[in-house]
């Protein structure tokens, strides 16, 4: 069974999210990042941008397809991962680490604690599989 | 849903699967989608074909009951030449694409899509007449095919120079000993690249693949998955069935022409000449990074037009967003079409020649042994 990181808490659309101090930080998970392909491009949302649950402010372009990123958190954008412009690759490679999309502060602290726990996701994914 | 003799050896070579036409098949490997097509238009790729559907068609009447079944003129082939077919409905739609083998007059072979392989039979068999024989070898039949600029040598190390050097494009060897075992050897593909389909006994698919792998190190090649054949195929200019080309559209104003001879008699003839110039097919590069989507509109004057039938990245022209449109005007080279997503996003689409790359599948063979 495939494991996920404990520091972070997940959606149903794959989306990790970190608790940091004073914000979220917002990633897709290996299960996303093995199933979707190569990432030849990932359009960020801009800094200081307003993004509500359920947006899509942040699109990951495969060689075949466009995910839409559901964003997990209410808030404004803090900061975005530049990265990615160069090497969107990343997210295939250290989707946890360097491969981050981008980071939310939050303005409803429950929704964070309505996201799946490490275990919750584990369980989901598998019914995914079967 | 169906899996191939190979799927365990897809497995360990790192495969993720998904479904295709209700099999589940590799989509890439360890290398990755980008990295497969990379290797199969720099060194070789090899893919496991096995699902595609082939049937055996013997009899004196066999030539006219092609002549009548299929789009192009099939008299002009000899023994040991394929050639690229529609088999039309008679409305003009695309029952299936596939290729013709003519082993002599009286003995063939058809190879088809996965998909579509039982209504293909079904329809062949209401189309016969005086003395047509087919013969489903879907089940008993492997195929694998090996694509690029390396594989003529992964070959010639196997079977001898001799036997493929004087090889032409789309020619056949009928009985091929490989690794001990007979397998037909085609020179033909859907990648742009120079190359071989081979067809095998499903009993001898495993331990082929295997010997073509083990062959194929010292000459670059990877295992390709249907991800990279796909975008392979596209900048290769070929339709997939089921995108550019369908049953329930008449196949006119395609850059497949090719597959059409309108100087013989075939069912869905007239259907093309009345439906002449209501439709056409093109190559599209789209501007930016991001991809329109599969059947993403393209806007004429904010008016629908068409839609893109096959959206996907040119990985070998620096990765730019590209596919076919399907429209009912007729545009120039160097057009430039609005497209637009499911999300009210706006791309600019240049209309270009297809294929939008030139591969090496009809260089000499012997040039290539000698690189």
């Amino acid at each position: 069974m495939t494991k996920f990181p404990e520091n972070l808490k997940y959606a149903k659309s794959h989306e990790w999210v970190q608790k940091l101090d004073d914000r979220f930080r917002v990633g897709v998970s290996t299960f996303a990042a093995g199933s979707m392909g190569d990432v030849t491009f990932v359009e960020l949302p801009e800094v200081e941008d307003d993004v509500d649950a359920e947006d899509s402010p942040c699109v990951i372009e495969t060689v075949k397809s466009s995910e839409d990123i559901i964003n997990p958190i209410t808030g404004t954008v803090a900061a975005i991962n530049g990265e990615l412009e160069d090497t969107p690759e990343t997210v295939n490679s250290d989707c946890y680490g360097d491969g981050w999309l981008y980071e939310v502060k939050g303005t409803d602290a429950s929704e964070y604690d309505a996201l799946m726990t490490p275990e919750e996701y584990t369980k989901y994914v598998a019914s995914l599989e079967d | 849903m169906k899996r191939t003799p190979l799927f365990e050896q897809h497995i360990a070579l790192g495969a993720t699967v998904g479904d295709f036409g209700g099999w589940e098949m590799p989509l890439w490997y360890s290398t990755g989608q980008i990295g497969e097509h990379e290797i199969t238009r720099k060194a070789c790729g090899l893919f496991d074909i096995c699902h595609m559907g082939e049937f055996v068609v013997k009899g004196k009447d066999s030539l006219a009951f092609w002549q009548k079944l299929l789009s192009n003129n099939v008299e002009k082939i000899v023994d040991g030449q394929a050639q690229y077919n529609f088999m039309l409905n008679p409305e003009g739609g695309v029952i299936d694409d596939c290729i013709l083998y003519r082993y002599t007059a009286e003995h063939w072979m058809l190879v088809v899509n996965a998909g579509t392989q039982d209504g293909d039979f079904e329809w062949m068999k209401q189309n016969t007449f005086g003395d047509v024989t087919i013969d489903n070898i879907s089940e008993k039949m492997g195929k694998i095919d090996i694509q690029g600029p390396t594989a003529p040598k992964v070959i010639a190390d196997l079977v001898g120079r001799e036997t493929i050097e004087k090889m032409k494009f789309f020619r056949f060897l009928p009985e091929v000993m490989i690794d001990g075992k007979p397998v037909i050897l085609s020179r033909t593909g859907y990648t742009g690249e120079i190359g071989f389909e081979i067809y095998c006994n499903i009993n001898d698919a495993s331990a082929l693949w295997d010997a073509l792998l083990k062959a194929g190190e010292k000459h670059g090649l990877a295992a390709v998955g249907l991800g990279g054949r796909d975008t392979l195929r596209m900048e290769a200019g070929l339709p997939l069935h089921g995108h550019e080309i369908r049953p329930d559209l008449p196949a006119v104003g395609t850059p497949w022409f090719f597959a059409i001879d309108m100087n013989t008699e075939f069912t869905g003839k007239k259907a093309l000449e009345d439906n002449e110039g209501s439709l056409f097919v093109y190559s599209v590069i789209v501007e930016g990074r991001r991809k329109p989507g599969d059947h993403a509109e393209v806007l004429c004057e904010e008016s629908v037009i068409g839609e893109m039938t096959s959206s996907i990245l040119a990985v070998s022209l620096e990765k730019k967003p590209a596919g076919f449109i399907r429209v009912n005007k007729k545009f120039e080279i160097g057009d430039v079409v609005t497209l637009r997503n499911s999300r009210g996003k706006l791309f600019k689409g240049e209309i270009v020649a297809t294929p939008v790359l030139k591969g090496t599948s009809r260089k000499k063979m012997s040039v290539m042994l000698d690189k």
